[in-house]
Order: C-alpha cells, then structure tokens, then sequence
C-alpha cells in the first residue's frame, strides 16, 4: 500500500459518501415537481441522516446479534465495495484488488445481510419483505450477473478500472453495444434499488413493499446507516452507467484540477442520471409483483443481444 | 460516422421487436410499430448515402409515408373505434418465455447466417449485422403472431415481419423498387380486410352490417359506447 492507494481510498470514499445523499433527494425532488409539489430541499437528505444518528436506536425484544452488527457490517461491505469503482480518477496500476465479480458477491452479501435483519425482529412485515426480497434476488441475480458479463466483455476485462480506462479512451464510441449496456444498466439500477415499477421506496404502508419492509422495526443509528448504505449502492451503480456511456471528466493522470473537475463534471451528470430516474419512475406505476420478471427479461435480452451484436461486429 | 449511426438503429430495431413481444398496451405497440418504422427510414438513408444508391431514397420516403404516418394511424383508429386498450392474452407464450425464445432465435440465425454470408461479407461487418437482424425480426414477428391473441396484435406482427422482409433486402438482395412498393400495397390491404374480418368473422353477412355500424368504422361519428 502507498499514498496513492490511501488517497485513491479516501477520494472515493469521501465522494460517495458526500454525494449519494443528494442524489437521493434529487430523485425525491424531481418526482415532487412533476406531481407539482415543491419537494424536499436539496440537503434534506443530509438533515434526515443527521437526525437520525442522533436519535436512540431501538431494538425489539426478540432482536438478535443481527439486529446488532447487521447495519455497521452492511455499510462496510459497500464501502469496501466503493473502493472497487473509481468515480472520477482510474488509477493508472491497480491500487485496489477486485473485481466485477467480488463487486457483485459485495452486493449480495450486503442483500443478505438485509434480509437477515428483517427476518430478525420477527415483525410480519419484516418476514415478508425479506421473502420477497429473496424471491426477486433469484431471479434478478443471473440477470445482474448476465449485464456485468456482458460490460466485462465489450469492455475486454473483468478489472472496473480497466473497463472505465477503455470507456475513456474509446470515447466518443457511438457503439450500439454501449448503448445496449446503458439501458440493461438503467434496468438494473432501478431493480437493485427497489424503484418503481419495482418498489416503492416512498411507501411504508403499502403492502406491496420490499426494500422498506425489512427496515421497518430498524430506527436511529441503524436506520441512517442502512438509508446510507442503499444511497451509496445507487450511486455505484450510477457510476457504472456514467463512466461507461459518458466518461467525461475521468481522470486517468492525477492532479488537484483535474480532480476538482472531475468530481464536478460527475457531480452533474450524476444529477442529470437523477433527472432521467425521477422523470422515468414518475411516468410509471408500480408493476405487479409476478409481471417484475418481465422487467428483468429485458435487461437480460438488451445483455444477451449486447454479446451477440460484440460478436457479430 | 454513417456506418455507426446505421449500426446503431440496427440494434434498435431489433430492441424495438422485443418490445413488440412484451408490451401489453396497444398503444405503446403502435407508437413501438411507429419508432422501428422511422429507424428502418434512418437505416434506408443511411445507407443510400453510404452506398450511393438513390433509389433507397425513395424506398425511405416511402416507407415514412405509409409505415410512419399511414398504417399507424389508421390501426389506432381502429383501436379507438373499437375501444380496445391492452392485449394482455396471450397462447402458448407469456413475454418472459417469447423473449428467451427470441434469444434463440438470433443465435440460430447468427450461427446459420456465419455458415452462409460471413464469407461473402467478411469485410464488412455492417451488411453480416444488418442481414442476421433483419431475419430475426421476421421470426420475432411471427413470434409475436403465433402467441397474441387479439388480431389486431397479430397485425401489428405481420407488419413487423414485413419490417423485417424490407430491412433483410435492403443488405443482402436488392429488392426492386416496384416490388417494394407493391408489398406496401398488400399491408395496406392486409390491415384494411383484417379489420373487417376482426369484426365480424363470426356473423352471418346479414349481422355483418350491423356490427359495422356498431363500430362506425367508415363513419364519421363517434365510437360505440
């Protein structure tokens, strides 16, 4: 390890950490101006995260261990995760040992560890959630798996940062294969972090919920953690369809401007991802819980078609 | 830069046949119908400035004419006369099943088609990609045939399969003018006695009429309520 590995680790860190949160709220905003409300403020999801580290952590009585360490060891596992994609500067060796596929057993883990704390308070509606939850990662995880295989191929390497340094030397690609991976990509993130028409991250009344459910009988400490943690999942998988379809501003030699440019021009086009999010889910009703499937066929055929069309050219 | 924007909308097309085989609504079908319609338009100017062929030209305008404008606007005027908003039966295939069955039908054709043409085009990938598609597009629109059951479903499938028909002979034969045209002839047709027999293909000729006017099909006047 060197002072690159430490500042790379700690530019990262700091940035999703610092942005996830916004990009959550623009979302929340962006979904309130079209049904013409004015919507939070732009750091109202800084404040709800302040409000609830302060307040007291509540357990119930037939809580476990989990309940315990499930919400520090979830926002470390996407934090090691966070490691693994640069946002804005691709070191030029690898600084960071992973890759896609550790990426992806990161996800995972952090998926289980949430349903483990639903099922752990022995709530009903956190039994449910966490059913659900594992009814829909069976049939989601081959498709995420099929969608990162599918990058990892047109972009010829498993490592992230070899796949952002070729999205940035290819660019502009006008390839119909990065566009096929976009839309799998914009798929999967409003799968893997339960939007509509997946879930409903609004609602904590409806019984259609998956995602909330489990966090349901979780508060203080614990719930802002686990509401950081889903933020910074999203803003990963952001960055994968940033830094893959527009990797302006990538930084492949450091220096402090070019840093600083960077993390703005990420900045905007993740607010501009945000956009499309609030704009899409807001133009959509909740799907069925049995036609979700449907949703994943499409992102699996777009991957599948995306080898075929590699291939084929 | 041409050849890329021509790659680009032949991926799309084919994007656009998978939407066909699961979308529910019938006006987002026709609106899907609609945008492939206007890639193949791209596709057949795309490729007459690369290839220096003027008569694709008019193919493009023709087929924005009745492809782009006609056919869909007569189908959704149908489909507001008749007042029918989703198709959401379907035999032998749900959507996830067509669309696994649509994989293997581009694989099929790209293993069968690398055998064949991959010789003939090896140096240029363009025609090889243009060619699989447009034939996968003909089986995922007999796909969406075989396993809708409305018949005006099945007719946006048969004009899909046609998009594909037109879309193989822009790359691989060179379709003559005349025959292109008259194909358009034959869906205008197509779409015409289909919506007649959708009607009334169980009725005697007697309630015939009467079912038309049900509908007001060749009325100026509102819908049936």
């Amino acid at each position: 390890m060197n002072e690159f590995s430490i500042l790379y680790g700690f530019l990262n860190i700091s940035l999703v950490l610092l942005v996830s949160p916004l990009f959550m709220t623009v979302i929340k905003k962006v979904k309130a101006r079209v049904q013409e409300r004015s919507g939070p403020q732009f750091l109202q999801g800084y404040y709800n995260l302040a409000k609830l580290f302060r307040k007291e952590t509540l357990y119930s009585d037939y809580s476990s261990f989990i309940s315990r360490i499930a919400p520090y060891a979830s926002i470390s596992i996407l934090l090691v995760a966070a490691l693994q994609v640069p946002l804005i500067w691709v070191p030029s060796q690898e600084l960071v040992t992973g890759n896609i596929i550790v990426f992806l057993y990161l996800l995972v883990a952090g998926r289980f560890l949430l349903a483990l704390l639903g099922l752990d308070s022995a709530s009903t509606f956190g039994g449910m959630g966490s059913s659900r939850e594992m009814s829909l990662s069976a049939i989601i995880e081959p498709v995420t798996v099929v969608v990162f295989a599918a990058l990892a191929y047109v972009m010829g390497s498993l490592s992230i940062p070899e796949i952002f340094r070729n999205a940035t030397l290819q660019f502009p690609a006008f390839s119909p294969t990065i566009l096929l991976l976009s839309i799998s990509f914009f798929i999967l993130i409003l799968v893997e972090t339960g939007r509509i028409p997946v879930d409903n991250p609004e609602t904590h009344l409806e019984l259609t919920m998956v995602h909330e459910g489990m966090l349901l009988d979780t508060s203080g400490r614990n719930l802002a953690l686990f509401e950081l943690g889903h933020a910074v999942k999203q803003t990963l998988l952001m960055a994968f369809l940033l830094n893959v379809l527009l990797p302006v501003g990538m930084v492949l030699d450091v220096s402090v401007s070019a840093l600083l440019i960077g993390g703005f021009l990420f900045l905007i086009k993740g607010l501009g991802l945000c956009l499309v999010i609030g704009l899409f889910e807001s133009s959509l009703a909740k799907m069925r819980f049995f036609q979700i499937p449907n949703l994943f066929m499409i992102a699996f055929f777009l991957s599948i078609l995306t080898i075929f069309v590699e291939v084929m050219l | 830069m041409m050849p890329d924007v021509v790659r680009i909308c032949l991926v799309l097309v084919l994007v656009s046949s998978a939407f066909l085989l699961s979308s529910r609504s019938l006006s987002n079908l026709v609106k899907n119908y609609q945008y492939q319609s206007v890639l193949l338009v791209l596709i057949a100017t795309g490729l007459a400035v690369i290839e220096d062929r003027p008569l694709l030209f008019l193919i493009a305008a023709l087929t924005l004419a009745s492809k782009v404008f006609g056919l869909p606007a007569f189908i959704r005027m149908i489909q507001e006369r008749m007042r029918i908003q989703q198709d959401i039966r379907f035999s032998y295939l749900h959507p996830t099943g067509a669309l696994m069955v649509s994989i293997g039908i581009i694989l099929l054709v790209y293993v069968c088609f690398a055998r064949i043409l991959h010789t003939l085009y090896a140096h240029n990938s363009l025609f090889f990609l243009g060619s699989v598609i447009g034939v996968s597009m003909v089986l995922m629109g007999l796909l969406a045939v075989c396993t809708r059951k409305m018949a005006i479903t099945k007719v946006i499938g048969y004009l899909s399969m046609e998009n594909g028909v037109l879309l193989f002979g822009l790359f691989v034969t060179e379709l003559p003018f005349i025959i292109e045209f008259v194909i358009m002839v034959d869906l205008i047709i197509l779409v015409l006695l289909t919506t007649l027999l959708t009607v009334g293909i169980d009725s005697s000729i007697e309630e015939y009429k009467v079912r038309l006017q049900k509908f007001h099909l060749w009325t100026e006047e509102e819908g049936a309520q």
